[in-house]
């Protein structure tokens, strides 16, 4: 099927498959096509279908509080086209460049499932053939046995790999997490797409890296912080990784952590955060490379920060109001620029 | 003309920004350095209310995507792609008025 797009500025043609969502034949074809989340949720994906039919999907996707049906509006990432169709995008479109990655559909493998905390899994998965992607992108990820895809980012940094990382959180009544969670899913077939995503690292960046996640969040930061030192980004330049976690049972990767606060502690520190519980002397004891803080994870970034925010490219990942409040303190506190704040907006 | 009463000038504190409803409109009133301005209640981007957005100086910066305009003029600075809206506002006797002759909307609405 032909899908013609109009937007604000060129107009494009793509193929869509039967059952294909639009977003993704038209991120598969190259052209840049709004989305944030590609799961339902942020709305960014809004378009408005002129000629043909399509099938709007997901009904109650939380994104369709963005949407009017009277214009005939729908979520990209959950329509699939019912035959050619003309749709419209309000957004300045261009098609994919430079270095990123035009992303696709592909067919995974679990290969091995560790669990990390008492909510927290990585999951190891080979897909069917190589990707490449920029540090801090995500892939949405789905099973025939749960509707819909999840979207997780990519939790080390490899090029072109058949192998793929993720750091999974169980979320209460999460269709795809209660599925993994409930027994070993070792061998169990995934469909993937990607890889997607804005908040990501490359060499070329003439800045210090601050990363700040909280919970489930600290996987893209592991990818764009494995691939900074792969590149030799810390001989030029400096870096702080936030963790912000509850408590002490729901911190993880602990040895990871430790790795890179060992390489050089004056230039690349780890401050992991507890909110709910002031971090135990032996806690700080068992991990002196370590550094342990108390509150939320913003306040101690802009605590920890103060008087080294110049020139720095701050990363951040986590839950919504995590990455709301943290985005304000680097705007209000931090006087960080826009362009200074990677992220991407999930909700 | 149509001024209508929004607010008193107390019930939006320095950096702060109020939605207030007139009959059937709503309307954001921002207060930048005892200075008051009135916009309609989403981003100019998506439907994202502005309430939540930041004031400093004559920035104002929208949560979602961080779009920034000046928030005198409603011209674009970092990041946005579509300028802001803004109502004529006028200040007597200690209350906000504006000018609500039509509905400022964004094509999105």
């Amino acid at each position: 099927m032909k899908i013609s797009v109009r937007t604000r500025g060129e107009s494009f043609e793509f193929d869509c498959a039967a059952g294909e969502k639009i977003l993704h034949a038209g991120l598969r074809a190259g052209i840049g096509l709004p989305y944030e989340c590609g799961s339902g949720t942020c709305g960014t994906c809004k378009a408005e279908v002129g000629k043909g039919e399509i099938d709007e999907g997901w009904l109650d996707a939380p994104g369709r509080a963005y949407v009017k049906s009277e214009k005939s509006e729908f979520l990209m990432c959950q329509a699939t086209a019912l035959g050619d169709c003309t749709i419209g995008v309000r957004a300045n479109v261009a098609r994919l460049a430079g270095d990123i990655p035009v992303p696709e559909a592909m067919t995974g493998r679990i290969t091995k499932v560790e669990g990390l905390t008492h909510d927290v899994c990585r999951v190891a998965i080979t897909i069917d053939g190589p990707v490449s992607f920029n540090a801090g992108q995500f892939m949405l990820v789905g099973t025939a046995a749960v509707e819909g895809r999840r979207a997780y980012s990519m939790a080390d940094y490899r090029t072109s790999t058949d192998r793929l990382a993720f750091v999974i959180k169980q979320v209460p009544e999460g269709g795809f997490t209660d599925w993994l969670f409930a027994e070993d899913r070792t061998g169990a077939e995934l469909s993937l797409f990607g890889p997607l995503g804005v908040a990501t690292y490359a060499p070329s960046l003439p800045n210090d890296l601050v990363c700040i996640a909280g919970g489930s969040g600290l996987a893209p930061m592991l990818s764009i912080l494995d691939h900074a030192i792969e590149a030799g980004h810390f001989e030029a330049y400096e870096g702080d990784l936030f963790f912000g976690v509850r408590t002490e049972r729901d911190i993880y990767l602990l040895d990871h952590l430790k790795a890179y606060a060992g390489r050089d502690p004056e230039r690349l520190r780890v401050t992991v955060v507890l909110s709910d519980a002031a971090p135990t002397a032996e806690l700080v004891a068992a991990h002196p490379g370590l550094r342990f803080d108390e509150g939320f994870v913003h306040e101690a970034a802009m605590r920890r920060m103060t008087g080294r925010w110049d020139g720095v490219m701050a990363y951040l990942a986590g839950p919504p109001p995590m990455v709301d409040a943290t985005l304000r303190a680097l705007v209000m506190e931090a006087r960080l620029t826009p362009s200074a704040i990677r992220y991407d907006k999930f909700s | 003309m149509s001024w209508q009463r929004v607010c008193a000038v107390d019930d939006v504190d320095e950096e702060e920004l109020h939605e207030f409803e007139i009959g059937d409109i709503t309307i954001l009133v921002a207060n930048a350095g005892g200075e008051f301005f009135a916009y309609p209640p989403f981003c100019p981007h998506q439907e994202t209310p502005l309430s939540l957005g930041m004031i400093d100086g004559d920035t104002l910066t929208c949560i979602k995507h961080l779009w920034q305009w000046n928030m005198k003029t409603g011209d674009m600075r970092e990041n946005a792609e579509s300028p802001l809206l803004l109502y004529e506002v006028k200040v007597e006797d200690g209350a906000v008025l504006v000018n609500l002759e039509k509905e400022l909307r964004y094509d999105y609405q």
